[in-house]
């Protein structure tokens, strides 16, 4: 175990490197090389030529590549990921408040896609080729096909905006009412039940998409696992249906299904970028997006390169629990 | 988003492995079967698979509208794509809605003799129907040119991962494991937002993230291939390395790429649907749905009138729909595992 969580932590260091130089590549030596200043992006498009000058001194953008990039991940490895000379704030006091929000986010987003996709995959899995497989197959291929933008605001007009004015599809309703907020985020220490509440609709958003992809895994794991030996076993010393999926079936499927939860945390922090913005909730994703349309260069590249850090890292993190839990997947 | 070829390959087997294996597995079996997939003629496939037939039919009709539904629709109703009719926004400035009238000079009431609009206006009071028929063509120059681009990447490298093994397969295979464990849709955005905006830009992003699932399955199928007799026998008989791969082992790939292929571009659609409705996309005026739906949600007013963004946001699930069918009836009609061998 330890000479597996070795191997884990410094194939995860390597990544982490490995991730951090593309987005150096990307935000410094391709801007470079094609021409635009990164020093003059960093500081923003209002930025005088002495400015400019200061910023350019600041990231050793005059010095060779070799040493801005060493110079960069000794930032890195020292939290220091740029300064806002938009915001006058160091990008990193910037990430770090939107954390909170975007946890919380991933990880309701995460529950409600097993939730989801467990119940659905099972039962397509179970009776492949039977109806109920054929309408799942349906509803699939329609969650794969919706895009997360367009999803969020959807739910959003129909379970927020609409009850809030009194309507809903095409009903009016007597009163307005409140099912869900329109936007905002309410703190789990504050009160954990609104928490959720705020949360629902925008994981909701991640949640489907990702979940008609985990539809489609459990049932084929489902399917292969049917074909076993040990589920006939199982079958012919009498155990009933029910068991055989909960006891023996689960504990062969969930180790896959939670190496893909730790492959998926980075799609979900991809689609977190759209839905926050539709939600107003203050996270990574909104502060991206804002730093995007304000052209604040510096907060939108530390902040892709703070949350490809952060995937990398769960991803790491969720194989060495699940090295933990499952030593055959100790390699 | 970028997930969903991944999710398809494996929407028939165990999630990423099983086509190899399977493949791996099969290598001893070296006789050369009667019938491959393209033997048994586009034509049986048809016949066999409504899906197949009716996603096809719609895919071509979808490409036919690409090249001229913008500027028939602007010649129609004579409404060029980026002219901005004031008459078509009330004075608070919310847009006419479907099958709505310009309004008239004061702006109380629907002009019956006024300009129709059939999918109503958007915030700038220009036509939605036009510019969702242009935003098609940009939709489909884009991805079919990242999903071009993307395959000949994915064979190149695929092949070469595949065929000659050792180091370089090595290498390779690391480089689609690497990729595969990135977040791709974050990278992506930040390569969109270091390269700035512009439609050959925006292929070029589309492309670097999307080689790495063509390149896993072209691997697998030349691995498949390349222990068979008819290739030994090829290379006992004196062929060259080249001839080998362009004559023996790149036809093999001609189904798998036309499923591969399919998925790519309805992926490719989303991306830079999602691209564009970031601002990092092809830059405005030219319509893109992911500009047309950014403009809608992030101003608020899809709240008030729901066209806005049902326009955008009906042509991208159809085109993906459509696209994602397409690549499940093929897969269904060509890829029975054994037409690799």
């Amino acid at each position: 175990m330890k000479q597996y969580v070795a191997k884990r932590i410094g194939a995860g260091i390597i990544q982490v490197i490995l991730v951090s130089t593309i987005a150096w590549v990307l935000f410094f030596l391709i801007a470079d090389l094609t021409g635009a200043s990164p020093a003059a992006r960093v500081a923003g498009k209002n930025a005088s030529p002495a400015v400019i000058q200061q910023v350019s001194e600041r990231l050793g953008t005059n010095r060779p590549y070799i040493v801005q990039y060493l110079n960069y991940m000794w930032n890195l490895l020292h939290g220091d990921f740029g300064y806002s000379y938009y915001q006058h704030r160091s990008v990193i006091s910037i990430l770090l408040p939107a954390l909170e929000t975007t946890a919380s986010l991933v990880l309701v987003a995460v529950i409600l896609w097993l939730l989801i996709s467990i119940p659905f995959g099972l039962l397509a899995g179970l009776h492949a080729g039977g109806i109920s497989d054929y309408g799942i197959r349906v509803l699939v291929v329609l969650g794969i096909s919706v895009p997360v933008f367009l999803l969020a605001p959807m739910l959003n007009y129909l379970f927020a905006y609409q009850p809030a004015v009194g309507q809903f599809l095409f009903f009016t309703l007597p009163e307005p009412v409140t099912i869900f907020p329109v936007d905002g985020y309410v703190s789990i220490t504050t009160d954990p039940f609104e928490w959720l509440r705020h949360l629902i609709l925008p994981a909701m958003s991640i949640a489907c998409i990702t979940a008609a992809l985990y539809v489609r895994y459990i049932r084929a794991l489902t399917m292969e696992n049917l074909g076993q030996d040990y589920v006939r076993t199982a079958l012919a010393k009498g155990v009933r249906r029910r068991r055989l999926i909960a006891t023996h079936m689960s504990k062969n499927m969930a180790p896959i299904v939670v190496t893909l939860i730790g492959l998926d945390v980075g799609v979900a922090l991809g689609g977190v970028l759209f839905v926050e913005n539709v939600f107003a909730l203050p996270g990574l994703g909104y502060v991206t997006y804002q730093a995007i349309s304000n052209l604040d260069y510096a907060v939108a590249s530390g902040a892709i390169t703070f949350a490809a850090i952060v995937a990398v890292t769960m991803n790491t993190l969720i194989d060495i629990a699940q090295g933990a839990l499952d030593p055959r997947t100790r390699t | 988003m970028s997930r969903t070829p991944d999710a398809q390959a494996a929407s028939g087997a165990t999630p990423g492995l099983a086509a190899e294996e399977s493949v791996d597995l099969a290598v001893g079996i070296t006789e050369v079967p009667e019938r491959t997939a393209r033997s048994s003629g586009l034509r049986a496939v048809l016949r066999r698979n409504r899906l197949v037939t009716c996603a096809g039919a719609v895919t071509l009709l979808l490409l036919v509208l690409a090249v001229v539904g913008g500027p028939l629709a602007a010649s129609i109703t004579g409404h060029p794509p980026n002219r901005q009719y004031n008459n078509a926004l009330n004075p608070e400035g919310v847009p006419i809605g479907a099958f709505e009238r310009t309004y008239n000079a004061a702006g109380t009431a629907h002009d019956p003799n006024g300009q129709l609009f059939v999918l109503g206006a958007d915030l700038l009071g220009r036509d939605q129907l036009v510019r969702a028929l242009y935003g098609l063509r940009t939709s489909f120059t884009i991805a079919v040119g990242g999903a071009i681009l993307a395959i000949l990447g994915g064979i190149a490298l695929g092949v070469t991962a595949g065929y000659f093994g050792g180091f370089t397969d090595a290498v390779i295979s690391r480089a689609i494991e690497a990729t595969l464990a990135f977040p791709t849709l974050l990278l992506g955005v930040g390569l969109a937002l270091a390269l700035g905006p512009g439609m050959l830009n925006v292929i070029l992003v589309i492309s670097i993230f999307g080689w790495y699932y063509p390149a896993r399955i072209v691997r697998s199928v030349t691995i498949g291939v390349r222990n068979l007799q008819y290739i030994e026998a090829a290379t006992s008989v004196g062929a060259s390395v080249p001839r080998i791969l362009f004559r023996h082992i790149l036809p093999r790939l001609y189904s798998p790429m036309l499923i591969a292929g399919t998925s790519v571009v309805a992926a490719n659609v989303l991306f830079e649907a999602g691209l564009s409705y970031l601002g990092l996309g092809v830059p405005p005026p030219t319509a893109t749905w992911g500009q047309m739906l950014s403009d809608a949600v992030g101003s608020g007013y899809y709240q008030i009138d729901l066209w806005l963004a049902i326009v955008p946001g009906a042509c991208l699930v159809i085109v993906v729909l459509t696209l994602n069918l397409l690549g499940d009836g093929l897969r269904d009609a060509l890829d029975h595992r054994d037409s690799y061998l």
